[in-house]
């Protein structure tokens, strides 16, 4: 796998930080899921060799947190949050918005690579529930009528 | 004191205890699932909780330590209410095949279900399924069996300390698996499945193959694989061994096994074995009777003898050779043929490390406990990977470094990668040069103890290589020399660990002197691997060609007379030839008759082809062996032995401890030194022994080591160095001692060019392993280890077919790249005939006697039609 | 809202972060320049007379936690911030981080100075990646001027703040998991003990506080110790943020006394019942606290008195249901997140709350069986207890209280079935 040397650089940087170098090891794989978008098994092997932790053991932390990813995934990640407050505010419906319009449902990615979708255990938004992230924004206040529309701005 | 009283009854410890120990020293039972001796509390199954007065909620027995005054219930209706509700939430998705799950009958959740009563059935939402997984040569999987008490994952990651497992995913969606998510890139300990506590991981090598209840017998016996001589317990059914499991506790691996070990025992069936005696007739090899091969061996070498004078006859016995065998061996060379040319495996590099050692500092020097690695400050390994050779020692150094000590490796750190601050990788002579420099450095920062003046006058007056000129050499800066140099200036009690690499090279006797040097300087503790488990035992047997089976030197006249009137024989006064000596002798035709006692030679040495000529050259030569091994083949009388599982005996390992091996199956021949006490016979020399604690017995009159020693006095295992006495005294000789020229070795070395190290392999240890299917299954070729800018400039890639030529010849490999190594030094694997000593000459070294096998100017191409196919199969792995 | 002027919700109504020389402006750091004046000791007692309880969930008083740790004979300890605030209806910090992250850091370190942690990390849920580049851009300027690194405002004392994101895993909110997390490792709850402030991140002392806690620091010692406490209950006193969602008229977080009412919340402060319907229930401290029916509402909100009701007062996060709500959905969606996020260390939560979650999913989709309700009852009663970490026990406790409050609509889905 060719690897920038800016990864190397930030995760050399990312040890200054902490006391083990087995602290790099979360920062490390987000490092890893930015560059390339997801976990590949190449990857994690990277990421145990450069920080010198067995290849099983990164694998085992990196799928116990759901936001990494170990499949390829889109350019751009809904992640839509519908735990209870999200829910009661209408937020499961908004599921087939998103499966009438793209095609889309959860854990899954369109044909064109451009949405993925993950369902979120709440993403702290409740008062402007139901709400979402598409990659690092948030959106509130979602409605059936809206949310195409906020969506469509992501290419 | 600490005072708790438990369902009624009041028990004191010095110390706090867990609520589980306290309970067992109270006689009272509290069932448990992940909680293992060996591991470290986890508290994950809750099937160990009990009631402890004034607080509200149960706690795990297992986790919870006691306190003064606290009052714990164990089997309250509370409790006990939980236990059933645990025990169905681990049954709801357990898929209840006992019918043909390996382990029922030794399953820990189906003892407990019996005792606490089946699940009431009313978990009606449909079991989690799961194929099981058999990519995996060795290990099965079962993730619908598995309730992820994670003792598999604590056991790799926490005592192994391979961490080759790990619980992928979460919660309920959790399960277990390698990386590759199929088979496993690991050691292959089988520890695993060994404290698996259902039947979510077993073994493949006896699958479906048994119950444990139809099992007829257990002997507790000793591992034949390596020196550590791990404590072992054989499984037998129809006179044939089903399985070889540890003992929690039993032995000095306390419960633990290396591949090898839990694995391995299938050579022990392997169906090839030889069963009856072999004479070579108009050039075939034809089965005669016993008597008829002994005859001829009696009459050919009676002739040789009798023409070529006592010295044409030489011996070589295996590390694998009992105690028993070895000595019967010597006895029958120095008694009935008056020859000293015996000599054993152990003579290429454990003999003669252990012998210069003894002679510049004490006698039972390197006689060590192993589990007193952990306890070091500090570890300095060399010449060899200690989790390869010695797998169970390799864990102590792992468990140290764990714990903060600092571990430094000279040579590749293998197994030791992740547990070593520092591993300097370089070519032979590099080691020498680097080694003395750090002597020296050392030297400036630690004072001489003044205890051993020859030895300090070597360490005062030897000229080092300039620091510069030393880290040049090594490929290593001068500040990681200081660097390591200051590290180990820092220890007060090391443990310094030898493997044979640092002796058999041309080189080896001054790096014998450094190292014994570094040891004198740092009060350290030296450990010598050693890769049969009785290389110790046949040096202690006299299997030596200049020491007694006194454990003293013949050359000493005062101490052949005391064993000749021992023993009522006639010791030859000069000393013999060693291994190597008798190999270059037989090659020069002045070795006429050659009796080997399970070894092959072909496989033992360098040089294949070398030792094959010399095999050719002998007139008559005797092999006695389990197999039909590559040496048999040049055989005149193939003699059949037994399997250490089929006889009585015992091993010495590394650290001098005396074991008892037992007899758990009978094979169909003659214990060796039966055989040879018939042979003897017709030499006029009557040994009349009924057994083997007769001989052991004889031993114990005979050695001033074994004194007062017996065969049933050892079965417990604890007759450790020096068992009955304090260490012998005999004179300390400086022979070989001498100031050692560190700038010739620098300018003579002509160490250009790709040099290559042997590998030590974990999954195979000479001519056993290639008879164990289950071991060939992990590994079934040697391979070469390769630098990742080496194998980018060739652009050779795992897996590729690589040829490595030398002077000696051409071999193909296939390649492993292996980010550790320099661009100058490649590994190669010796298993198995195709390996690297089938292209690495040698030479004796005329100080140790060992065979010194540098190679270097090694040319190294790629294979490139074989890669093309690989290339393939590799690119239509990586589409799919 | 009272007459008080907002303490930890300052800047919230305004649209971005207050950076650092408007936080001083508010007179921010002054509360740092005088805890530095302070012996350390001085400073802990302080925060020991206000009486104030850990914010995250479990009201541990903080000035004995940070006291265990101070007594600690090792000298390299740490101070981590708890800021992987996942409790579903819970998102108060993510307020305080993203609207006045000073607030934050000035409480860390004087936190740090008071228990002798000379290094100390936020650990930020994954979640928040704005308020990751809020609190990024804000210790750059506390570095800038002075308020963090080796000598703070030129006295010497020491004190280095990282930023650790979390990955989307709820245990890690658990002090153990999240420093196992922190430790590069699955987040998995550890034995205790021993505890965190023996023996946390790196085996060394260590403090875990939310960043509730953290944030009203500053403010303690600005008033004193003993001015604080007289803040709402006596039995816990102090500010409290409530994160109010669900329907209400106007959802939002409110900063009010400890020992406010649920009716003043939902009545008061967030308008009542959007659509002025009928109230149904409420969750007053997050999914991982028992639901409670609209008859105990007058229960001031408290660690103290919400465990009177039978529920608990959690994170504050009050999540309001009116008439229209399914409760066997509700009750369902909480399981399938414990489900989710139980870690599988202990089987009672990893396997017990899955099938909670089975048997509310059949009963959810109209197919449930006699005996589900009864059946839901025993297997919450046989996780209750026996679990390793509060997680398994809390799903529990929420599916009980479902049930029971709401018995009838689940014999209707079996009915129905």
């Amino acid at each position: 796998m060719a690897l920038d040397n800016k990864i190397l650089d930030e995760i050399n940087e990312l040890k200054r930080k902490y006391e083990d170098e087995r602290s790099c090891l979360l920062p490390a794989l987000y490092l890893f899921q930015r560059e390339y978008g997801w976990l590949s098994p190449e990857a994690l092997e990277r990421v145990a060799e450069i920080l010198n932790i067995p290849k099983a053991t990164v694998k085992g932390v990196s799928t116990f947190y759901a936001m990494f990813s170990h499949k390829p995934m889109g350019r751009h990640l809904i992640q839509l949050c519908t735990n209870v407050a999200c829910m009661i505010m209408g937020g499961e419906r908004l599921l087939d918005i998103l499966k009438g319009r793209y095609g889309l449902e959860p854990n899954l990615t369109t044909p064109d690579r451009r949405f993925s979708l993950v369902i979120m255990e709440c993403i702290g938004a409740c008062d402007t529930a139901p709400a979402m992230l598409v990659d690092t924004d948030l959106h509130g206040n979602l409605t059936e009528e809206n949310i195409i529309g906020i969506l469509e701005r992501y290419e | 004191m600490i005072t708790i009283t438990i369902d009624g009854k009041k028990i004191s410890f010095e110390r706090p205890v867990t609520i589980l120990d306290a309970a067992r020293a109270a006689g009272i039972h509290i069932p448990t699932l992940c909680h293992h001796d060996i591991l470290k509390p986890y508290g994950g199954c809750r099937l160990c909780l009990v009631e402890v007065e004034k607080v509200p909620k149960l706690q795990t027995a297992c986790s919870q330590y006691v306190s003064d005054g606290m009052v714990v219930r164990t089997e309250t209706e509370k409790v006990v209410d939980a236990r059933r509700a645990v025990l169905e939430f681990l049954l709801i998705n357990h898929p209840l095949d006992c019918p043909h799950c390996d382990k029922a009958g030794e399953c820990e959740l189906q003892d407990l279900a019996a005792k606490y009563g089946p699940a009431m059935g009313r978990f009606a939402e449909g079991k989690r399924r799961y194929p099981e997984n058999l990519e995996d040569p060795l290990i099965v999987r079962n993730r619908e069996r598995c309730i992820l008490c994670l003792r598999c994952v604590r056991m790799c990651d926490d005592v192994q300390g391979a961490s080759a497992l790990s619980v992928t995913g979460r919660g309920s969606k959790s399960y277990i698996e390698p990386f590759s998510g199929g088979a496993y890139d690991c050691e292959y300990c089988g520890n695993c499945l060994a404290v698996c506590p259902v039947g979510a991981i077993t073994s493949r090598t006896h699958r479906h193959g048994f119950r444990p209840w139809l099992m007829e017998k257990e002997v507790e016996t000793v591992c034949s694989y390596c020196g550590v001589g791990c404590s072992l317990v054989l499984q037998v059914r129809n006179n044939s061994v089903v399985r070889s499991v540890p003992r929690s506790g039993l032995g000095l691996n306390r419960g633990l096994l290396c591949s090898k070990g839990r694995f391995g025992y299938d050579c022990l069936n392997y169906g090839d074995r030889l069963d009856a005696p072999l004479m070579r007739r108009n050039g075939v090899l034809e089965r005669v009777t016993w008597t008829e091969a002994i005859n001829c061996i009696a009459d050919r070498m009676k002739e040789i003898k009798r023409e070529n004078g006592s010295d044409a006859i030489a011996g070589i016995v295996s590390g694998r050779c009992t105690n028993e065998d070895a000595y019967v061996f010597q006895k029958f060379f120095r008694g009935a043929i008056g020859t000293n040319n015996i000599d054993s495996v152990a003579g290429m590099a454990y003999g003669p490390a252990q012998r210069f050692f003894e002679k510049i500092l004490v006698q039972g020097v390197t006689a060590n406990p192993i589990q007193g690695i952990s306890d070091s400050d500090g570890i300095f390994v060399i010449g060899g990977d200690p989790t390869a050779i010695n797998p169970v020692l390799g864990l102590q150094v792992r468990s140290a470094s764990k714990k903060g000590v600092p571990v430094i490796v000279v040579g590749h750190p293998g197994g030791l990668k992740r547990y070593s601050k520092r591993a300097f990788i370089m070519n032979s002579a590099a080691e020498t040069v680097f080694l003395a420099a750090l002597v020296d450095e050392i030297k400036r920062r630690r004072p001489l103890p003044g205890e051993r003046p020859v030895l300090e006058e070597i360490i005062n007056g030897f000229r080092p290589a300039p620091l510069e000129d030393a880290s040049k050499m090594s490929g290593f800066g001068p500040n990681d020399l200081v660097d390591t140099a200051h590290a180990l200036s820092n220890m007060s009690r090391p443990s310094i660990i030898i493997g044979r690499d640092i002796v058999q090279t041309d080189t080896g006797h001054m790096n014998l002197l450094f190292l014994a040097a570094l040891t004198y300087l740092l009060n350290g503790r030296i450990y010598l691997l050693s890769e049969l488990p009785n290389e110790q035992g046949v040096l202690d047997m006299g299997c030596q060609p200049d020491m007694l089976p006194s454990g003293r030197p013949l050359t000493v006249e005062t101490f052949r007379k005391r064993c000749e009137e021992t023993l009522g024989i006639i010791i030859p006064p000069a000393p013999g030839l060693s291994y190597a000596e008798m190999t270059e002798a037989a090659h020069e035709g002045r070795i006429k008759a050659l009796y080997v006692m399970g070894e092959d030679m072909v496989l033992g040495l360098p040089d294949s082809n070398y030792v094959r000529g010399a095999l050719r050259n002998i007139e008559f030569l005797v092999v006695q062996d389990r197999f039909f091994t590559e040496t048999a083949k040049y055989a005149d009388v193939v003699l059949p032995a037994l399997s250490w599982a089929e006889k009585e005996g015992s091993y010495t390992n590394l650290e001098r401890r005396i074991q008892l091996t037992r007899k758990a199956v009978e094979g169909e021949s003659i214990e060796e030194w039966k055989v040879i006490s018939e042979i003897s016979k017709t030499f006029g020399l009557h040994m009349g022994y009924r057994s083997a604690a007769d001989i052991f017995s004889e031993i114990a009159r005979v050695s001033q080591i074994y004194r007062e020693l017996t065969l049933e006095g050892i079965a417990d295992g604890k007759s450790v160095w020096p068992y009955r006495g304090g260490p012998l005294r005999y004179d300390m000789h400086t022979e070989g001692t001498k100031l050692p020229d560190i700038v010739s070795v620098m300018e003579e070395s002509g160490m250009s060019g790709v040099h290559v190290r042997r590998e030590a392999h974990l999954f195979h240890s000479q001519n056993a392993s290639r008879y164990s299917p289950a071991l060939l299954s992990i590994t079934p070729e040697p391979h070469l280890k390769i630098g990742d800018i080496l194998a980018d400039r060739l652009s050779v890639k795992d897996g590729d077919r690589v040829k490595v030529s030398t002077d000696a010849g051409s071999i193909v490999l296939s390649a492993r790249r292996d980010p550790c190594l320099p661009d100058n030094v490649v590994l190669a694997s010796t298993f198995d005939g195709g390996g690297i000593f089938e292209i690495t000459k040698w030479r004796v070294n005329p100080i140790t006697k060992a065979p010194a096998s540098d190679v270097n100017g090694v040319v190294i191409d790629k294979e490139e039609a074989i890669t093309v196919l690989h290339k393939d199969r590799a690119d239509s792995l990586v589409g799919g | 809202m009272n007459s008080r002027e907002s303490v930890l919700l300052k800047n919230a109504d305004r649209p971005g972060p207050a950076g650092i020389d408007e936080y001083g402006e508010w007179g921010g750091y002054r509360s740092l320049h005088k805890a530095l004046s302070m012996e350390p000791g001085q400073v802990l007692d302080e925060v020991k007379k206000s009486g104030l309880r850990g914010r995250g969930g479990a009201g541990f008083p903080t000035g004995m936690k940070w006291s265990f740790a101070v007594a600690d004979p090792q000298t390299q300890k740490y101070l981590l911030c708890n800021a992987d605030e996942g409790e579903p209806g819970t998102f108060k910090d993510r307020i305080i981080i993203e609207k006045n992250p000073h607030l934050l850091i000035e409480g860390m370190v004087i936190s740090a100075y008071a228990v002798g942690a000379a290094s100390g990390y936020i650990y930020l849920r994954g979640e928040y990646p704005k308020a990751k580049d809020i609190l990024l851009r804000a210790i750059k300027e506390a570095y800038e001027k002075n308020y963090l690194g080796d000598s703070i405002l030129g006295k010497g004392v020491v004190f280095h703040l990282h930023i650790h994101c979390g990955a989307g895993a709820y245990i890690c909110g658990e002090e153990t998991a999240l420093i196992e997390s922190l430790e590069g490792k699955r987040g998995q709850p550890r034995i205790k003990p021993p505890f965190p402030v023996n023996e946390g991140f790196s085996s060394k002392p260590t403090v875990v506080n939310n960043v509730e806690t953290l944030a009203n620091i500053p403010y303690i010692l600005e008033i004193g110790g003993d001015e604080y406490a007289k803040i709402g209950s006596p039995e816990c006193p102090g500010l409290k943020l409530f994160s109010v969602s669900g329907h209400v008229k106007r959802p939002g977080v409110y900063e009010l006394p400890m020992g406010v009412t649920l009716r003043e919340i939902i009545y008061t402060h967030c308008g009542g019942i959007r659509g002025d319907r009928k109230l149904k229930g409420v969750i007053p401290g997050g999914v991982s606290t028992p639901v409670l029916l609209p008859d105990t509402i007058d229960c001031p909100m408290d660690f103290f008195h919400l465990g009177k009701v039978g529920s608990m007062l959690g994170s504050g996060a009050v999540i309001v249901f009116d008439e229209t709500v399914d409760m066997v959905k509700v009750c369902l969606r909480i399981t399938k997140f414990f489900e989710h996020e139980s870690c599988g260390k202990c089987t009672p939560c990893r396997e017990g709350v899955s099938w909670l979650r089975a048997v509310l999913e059949r009963m959810s989709n109209g197919s449930g069986r006699g005996g589900d309700k009864d059946l839901l009852t025993e297997v919450s009663n046989n996780i209750a207890g026996k679990t390793f970490c509060p997680l398994g026990e809390n799903a529990a406790a929420a599916v009980q209280s479902f049930v029971n409050n709401f018995g009838d609509e689940f014999k209707e889905k079996i009915k129905s079935g």
